[in-house]
């Protein structure tokens, strides 16, 4: 069961990604691409990847290294349009609120430059996990960029937090999922890029990695097409004696 | 190896504190009221002396540099309480301004100032509290807590008139004095 090619691992290879597709036409067909192109074109792009890498996996005639191209190919185009959606959410989010929009892109701009070197630094030290360079590196790079995706991730639910904006449901579950399937993939990718685990080892981390993003999908699902409890945004009015607090405080000021 | 447990520490701290975000904000939808009577009173002339440079100098005067050290670190640490307050009025203002962005256009518009003013004096509040714990390791360096205290006239400005606007029975006496 827990073994490379079982059932299982096919499944969660596989499932997630068909899953995906069908939340693009979804998002197609209740007219959410407007409010979300870019996050559209990664399901879409991200699925395709998925699905073309576990041919390439099955398929006897891909060779082992073009196995690993179409690895690195899939990699690096999902990190950038991963972090093309974190651009897409942080700007729903922040822009009613033009007065601390251009502090939030400072503020990331500065980290996200960190969390590169931060990346660059723990890809330097990390001794790698394989004879075959290009194996080892597409870990370091998986390693890297989801150092830096959970760094802008949970900056963003910071900020936000601290600022107490509020989010629209289908951006938190975009960034909600983003985020757990980030920081599980960090950690996995850790172990296996500096821990030497045995095979055994990997098959079990790849398994949860999968397992995650599986569950990562089905969480997009439900904050996009699943309606939000409705509750009456009712006016919080200002009490009175609040009002009057202010007025003596007003007063004051006015007429020292 | 150590950055191995370094990278899934930091993974596992991130993601305990997503899942706690979002565990907070539904019972936060499912709260929701309450609000208005989390805002503190802020006492603005004694918040007005301590960030005035006048009276700073003038204890700088009269007092030996040790003393004036021990004293500014006192008033330091007042001023932080008090930039705190009005961070933390400041958040429960941008939640109550949010709130009020239901109405008519007028009582939105004022909503939607008062939001504006509040996210400027929470940001401010945020500086000024990070250059008053700076001032306390260097308590002769300059003050930090003057636009805290411009943000929060503002503040009572737009919130007066939302409050105004969302209950017109309530005395506001200071407008016809104006």
């Amino acid at each position: 069961m827990l073994q490379a090619h079982s059932f299982l691992w096919n499944y969660f290879w596989v499932a997630p990604n068909l899953f995906l597709l069908v939340l693009a036409i979804l998002i197609w067909k209740r007219d959410l691409r407007r409010q979300f192109p870019i996050f559209l074109a990664f399901t879409i792009l991200s699925a395709a990847g998925q699905l073309a890498l576990f041919s390439a996996d099955v398929s006897p005639s891909v060779t082992p290294e073009n196995f690993w191209r179409i690895d690195w190919a899939t990699l690096l185009i999902e990190s950038f349009f991963k972090f093309l959606v974190i651009g897409e959410i942080f700007s729903r989010v922040l822009k009613p609120y033009p007065s601390i929009s251009r502090l939030g892109r400072i503020l990331v701009s500065g980290l996200g430059g960190a969390l590169v070197l931060a990346a660059v630094l723990a890809a330097a030290y990390s001794r790698g996990d394989g004879a075959f360079q290009v194996i080892s590196g597409a870990h370091l790079l998986d390693q890297a960029t989801f150092m830096i995706e959970v760094g802008v991730v949970v900056f963003l639910f910071l900020f936000v937090a601290y600022f107490r904006l509020t989010w629209d449901r289908p951006s938190y579950g975009v960034l909600l999922g983003l985020g757990i399937s980030a920081c599980v993939h960090l950690a996995t990718w850790a172990v296996m890029t500096n821990a030497a685990p045995t095979a055994h080892q990997r098959v079990l981390l790849d398994l949860l990695n999968m397992a995650t993003y599986h569950a990562c999908v089905l969480v997009w699902f439900y904050y996009l097409l699943v309606p939000g409890k409705v509750v009456a945004k009712s006016p919080v009015p200002l009490l009175e004696n609040t009002l009057d607090v202010w007025n003596r405080e007003l007063e004051r000021l006015v007429h020292p | 190896m150590t950055i191995a447990i370094l990278l899934v520490i930091a993974a596992a701290l991130a993601l305990a504190f997503i899942l706690g975000i979002t565990v907070a904000r539904s019972l936060q939808i499912s709260s929701g009221s309450g609000l208005a009577g989390q805002i503190q009173p802020l006492d603005i002339e004694a918040f007005r002396n301590l960030v005035d440079p006048r009276e700073d100098e003038y204890l700088r005067r009269r007092l030996t540099a040790a003393e004036f050290r021990l004293v500014r670190r006192e008033r330091l640490r007042a001023m932080a309480s008090y930039v705190q307050v009005a961070g933390r009025n400041a958040a429960v203002l941008v939640r109550m301004g949010q709130a009020a962005m239901t109405g008519d256009s007028q009582t939105t518009e004022a909503a939607r100032r008062l939001v504006d003013s509040a996210l400027m004096l929470r940001r401010n509040a945020a500086f000024a509290l990070l250059r008053i714990y700076i001032a306390l390791a260097w308590p002769n360096s300059g003050l930090a807590a003057l636009p805290v205290l411009q943000g929060y006239e503002r503040l009572n400005g737009a919130a007066m008139l939302l409050g105004r606007l969302q209950n017109p029975a309530a005395p506001v006496r200071i407008s016809a004095q104006l």
